[in-house]
C-alpha cells in the first residue's frame, strides 16, 4: 500500500530525472539547440505536480507515524 | 542531419541498438576525439518521449562499453560532417578535460523535499516585520538542513552540483561518484534518510554523467 505508492513515485521521479537530464544537461557542441518548447514545458508541469504529490505522501507518512502505526 | 549521442573514450564496439528515428549508430573521430552519431532524415527538433528514450538508451549502452562518456544534450544536430568536425574542434580541449573528469564515475541525482514546509507557512499570519524575520529564520534553517544532506555526499564525490530554480525542493543536486565509492554513497544516502525522517529523499541513478558533461555549468 504505502510502500508500493512510494515505489511508484520513485519510478516517476526517475523518469522525470531522466528526461530532465537528456533535455537540459549533457554537453552542447553546437551553439543552437532548437527544441519545441511546448513539450519541454509539459515535462516541467509534470514535475511540479509530481513533487507536490511527494509532499502529500510525506504528510500521510507523518500522520501514520503520529498515530503509532509505523513500526 | 547528424544526431550526436556523446563523446566516448575507448569504446569497445558500437552497441547493437537503434538510435533516434531508428538510425544506425556510427563512430566518428575528429582530432583524436571519438563521437557516436546517427543520421536522421529530418531535422529532429521536436521532442517526443520515444526520441528521448532512444537517445538515453544509446547513451546507457555507450556507458557500458567505454571507459568514459560525455553524454550529448538531446537536440545536438549537425547538417553534415564538416559542421560536426568544426564544432568538435572548437571545443576539443574542454571535451578532453570533461572525459578526464568523468572517467570511472557515475552520476547520482538527489531530491529532498521537506514535508512540513507547506503546512507551516500556510498557518502563519502575515504581520509585517515579525513575519519577515520569521521567514528569514525559516529560510536559514532550510539552508542549514539542505547543507546537512548535501555535504556528506559531496565528500564521497569527485564533483557535485546543486541546481537552483523555482522548485519546492529543499535540495536538488547531482553527484559524480567514482565506481568504487558507489556502495558507500548509497549507504550514506540511507543513513541520511534515517537521520532526517521528516524529509522525503529520492536518490536516482546511477546515470551517465549528464550533469557533468558540459564545462559551462562548472561543477562546484
Amino acid at each position: 500500500m504505502d510502500m508500493t505508492r512510494q515505489q511508484t513515485l520513485k519510478q516517476q521521479v526517475t523518469l522525470l530525472e531522466l528526461v530532465d537530464r537528456v533535455l537540459n544537461k549533457g554537453v552542447v557542441l553546437s551553439g543552437d539547440i532548437t527544441l519545441s518548447v511546448a513539450n519541454v514545458d509539459l515535462v516541467y508541469v509534470g514535475l511540479r505536480v509530481l513533487l507536490s504529490s511527494v509532499a502529500t505522501l510525506e504528510e500521510q507518512r507523518e500522520q501514520i507515524s503520529a498515530t503509532g502505526a509505523a513500526r | 542531419m547528424i544526431h550526436l549521442y556523446g563523446v566516448v573514450e575507448e569504446l569497445e564496439e558500437l552497441p547493437a541498438v537503434a538510435g533516434v528515428d531508428l538510425g544506425s549508430l556510427e563512430r566518428h573521430r575528429v582530432e583524436g576525439i571519438e563521437l557516436v552519431v546517427s543520421r536522421t532524415p529530418i531535422e529532429r527538433n521536436e521532442v517526443t518521449q520515444e526520441a528521448v528514450m532512444s537517445h538515453a538508451n544509446v547513451v546507457e549502452e555507450l556507458m557500458a562499453r567505454s571507459c568514459a562518456v560525455l553524454p550529448a544534450r538531446f537536440g545536438s544536430a549537425f547538417v553534415d560532417e564538416q559542421e560536426l568536425a568544426d564544432a568538435v574542434r572548437a571545443k576539443a580541449s574542454e571535451l578532453t578535460r570533461g572525459l578526464k573528469l568523468v572517467r570511472g564515475c557515475v552520476e547520482f541525482g538527489l531530491r529532498a523535499v521537506d514535508g512540513k514546509d507547506a503546512a507551516e507557512s500556510a498557518s502563519r499570519e502575515p504581520s509585517g516585520r515579525d513575519y519577515m524575520r520569521a521567514r528569514l529564520a525559516e529560510e536559514k534553517a532550510r539552508r542549514r538542513l539542505a547543507d546537512e544532506v548535501h555535504e556528506p555526499l559531496v565528500r564521497l564525490s569527485r564533483a557535485s552540483t546543486r541546481f537552483a530554480g523555482a522548485s519546492p525542493d529543499l535540495l536538488h543536486a547531482a553527484y559524480l561518484v567514482p565506481g568504487q565509492e558507489v556502495a558507500v554513497f548509497r549507504e550514506e544516502v540511507h543513513r541520511l534518510e534515517t537521520a532526517h525522517p521528516d524529509l522525503m529523499i529520492v536518490c536516482t541513478g546511477p546515470w551517465p554523467p549528464y550533469s557533468f558533461a558540459d564545462s559551462r555549468e562548472s561543477p562546484a
